[in-house]
């Protein structure tokens, strides 16, 4: 089963997110937010376009309550971007601890960067965002600012 | 709600400006109204940038129309292009989304003292001094390193503050939309993440479309015009376009958070999240009005700097006699407070521009005052290997779309057909043939902003004209790209 794949958009970054399960959609939704804009890391190698890191010795513990299902995972990759921009850091993975409706706790693991591709990303939106269950899998449309 | 929009649906007002009747979705509550040539539409044929216009148009408050310029393309809530005025006094809304995530990304043109006839020997060294000076693409921090109490100065004051520190001259003050600083801005309600974001980038372009660029004017439209701005025939120019970084970026996803948890308080029903808004006089707005009014100060502070530094690079290459001039600064994802007449009503609005400048025409106050008699600049980059344009509002560009016009080319092609068809070391090579020096670390980088991702910007800029949003003065072409990767 594929993570996540991007869809096309003529001036921004569209991604379609799948997940057997919602917390694996958000786990997902995290790794493709930072896939699809090519980190640089020291130590890690491009596999199939996908940065491959032996370990991922960065760790933040994110929190967060939001109104909803599409209102928190924005504010989750939100979060996540927050640390990546502040910090040059990129993530390619998450233990999702608890997930309900309208809070998440998880600790997302990554790698320090020394840049990306092309574009930064700047912005999470809810454009085209609809969390919704099809055949049995979860998925949703992203699309970032850049 | 995704109702397809088919060529019959359109009325075309005049060859140069079409509208989708206020009839077409139940839910709109005036038309849209878009600025294009026929032969134009294939460029808009495959993304949805005509639906977020209709979306645009349902808005609360909304006046007039739903407005799109020329470069308009597919972006998230508003279509970039999108010109929205909302009647502050009759429950007009302001819609983060509808700004932007980049607050008052924005263009400031300089111009030399000197030919490029005078400059050519220097051009590499400039290109080289002026991409080693200005900290640009991804994870770059910028040259001053700003402790959070003078941060906030630098978002109550904006590029004001960086004159008082030393930076730059009060020209660049006396010829920038806002004199370079919005005076309702209020730093204490700028998130800390925000700040954090925005600490180490002040004086940094950035990634994407963001560029620098040494320019030659090879063109001037009209005499009179040009004379005041300062422009002539051989003069080298420099071209700056970015915005209000992670300050900026933070600030806005900080309000759509805020306005999305408010709006149970409003019975919105609206097409797309990403429109979330408030009415402009409830608590919610006022507070967001501030906060963007601050990233606004933020970017005009970012712009300043880059323009210091510019001197500097030319100074060092091409001796201190060599000055940059500023011509003007404007912004294009940016929300604010102006009148403009609506049945025959002076009426207070909020405006929002998303990927669109202001046009004002002569007389009005908001015009800095070297250029009231004549109309404010408008500066429409095009693209690395295409011509720049210097247009100048008009009274008629008032009455158009509320004294609007386009931001640049506008997209044609994603960044991923973009890559598919230009590989960005011929791309690099095609430019040096023409002369042009450019300086970006990142082929790939190149080859998404290549020129045949873009719309043909003098067909664009035709169509700003014949439709009246503006009137050219000056062409500018490319000499130097700079440009993070």
């Amino acid at each position: 089963m594929k993570m996540y794949e991007q869809l096309p958009h003529t001036a921004d970054i569209k991604i379609r997110v799948y997940g057997a399960n919602k917390k694996e959609l958000f786990k997902h939704a995290l790794i493709g937010m930072f896939q699809v804009i090519g980190p640089h890391a020291d130590g890690c190698k491009r596999v199939d376009g996908q940065l491959v890191c032996d370990a991922l010795p960065i760790q933040h513990v994110v929190a967060i309550q939001s109104p909803d299902s599409e209102a928190l995972l924005v504010d989750f990759l939100s979060e996540a971007l927050w640390y990546s921009d502040v910090y040059n850091q990129a993530f390619l993975d998450a233990a999702i601890n608890t997930l309900t409706e309208t809070s998440i706790e998880a600790i997302i693991k990554g790698v320090q960067v020394s840049g990306f591709d092309v574009v930064e990303i700047k912005a999470v939106t809810y454009h085209d965002l609809a969390i919704k269950e099809v055949d049995g899998m979860w998925q949703t449309d992203i699309v970032f600012d850049i | 709600m995704d109702k397809l929009i088919r060529m019959e649906d359109l009325l075309a007002l005049s060859e140069w400006c079409y509208e989708i009747p206020q009839s077409f979705r139940s839910d709109m509550r005036v038309p849209a109204r878009f600025f294009m040539s026929r032969k134009m539409f294939e460029d808009i044929s495959e993304d949805r940038s005509l639906e977020q216009l209709v979306n645009v148009a349902t808005l609360p408050g909304i006046q007039k129309a739903a407005f799109a310029m020329p470069d308009m393309h597919q972006g998230y809530g508003f279509p970039i292009g999108g010109v929205a005025g909302m009647a502050i006094d009759h429950g007009g809304v302001i819609s983060p989304g509808g700004i932007g995530y980049d607050i008052n990304c924005g263009v400031r043109l300089l111009v030399a003292n000197a030919t490029y006839d005078e400059l050519k020997p220097f051009m590499e060294d400039i290109a080289t001094r002026l991409f080693d000076a200005v900290p640009s693409g991804v994870g770059r921090g910028g040259r001053l390193k700003l402790g959070l109490d003078e941060l906030d100065h630098v978002l109550q004051y904006g590029a004001k503050r960086m004159l008082e520190l030393g930076f730059g001259t009060q020209e660049d003050l006396d010829r920038c939309e806002n004199d370079g600083s919005f005076a309702v801005a209020q730093p204490d309600l700028v998130s800390k993440h925000a700040k954090q974001r925005g600490a180490d980038q002040l004086g940094t372009l950035g990634s994407g479309n963001h560029f620098l660029e040494v320019q030659m004017v090879d063109e001037i439209y009209d005499e009179k015009v040009a004379e005041t701005f300062g422009l002539h025939k051989g003069l080298i120019a420099v071209m700056i376009h970015c915005g209000s970084r992670g300050l900026g970026h933070q600030t806005c996803t900080d309000y759509v958070r805020v306005m999305n948890a408010a709006m149970h308080k409003w019975d919105y029903q609206l097409p797309d999240r990403e429109l979330v808004c408030a009415p402009f006089l409830s608590q919610e707005a006022q507070d967001y009005y501030g906060a963007m009014a601050a990233a606004a100060n933020f970017a005009w502070a970012n712009r300043h700097m880059i323009a210091v530094w510019a001197r500097e690079a030319f100074a060092q290459a091409a001796g201190a006699h060599v000055q940059l001039n500023m011509v003007y600064d404007v912004s294009h994802n940016i929300g604010k407070v102006e009148t403009h007449e609506i049945n025959g009503k002076q009426t207070r609005m909020i405006m929002h521009r998303k990927g669109a400048t202001r046009s004002f025409g002569p007389g009005r106050e908001e015009v800095s005052a070297v250029y009231r008699d004549v109309g404010q600049p408008v500066l429409i980059p095009g693209t690395m290997g295409t011509s720049s344009y210097v247009l100048v509002g008009t009274q008629e560009s008032m009455d158009v779309a509320f004294g609007s016009c386009c931001h640049g080319a506008g997209r044609r092609l994603s960044r991923t057909k973009a890559k598919k068809l230009v590989r960005g070391a011929e791309l690099r090579k095609e430019l040096e043939a023409h002369n042009i020096i450019v300086r970006c670390d990142s082929d790939k980088g190149l080859a998404e902003e290549a020129p045949l991702a873009y719309k043909d910007v003098d067909s664009v800029v035709n169509v700003v004209q014949q439709a009246g949003l503006a009137r050219k003065v000056a062409r500018l072409r490319p000499m130097a790209v700079i440009k993070g990767g």
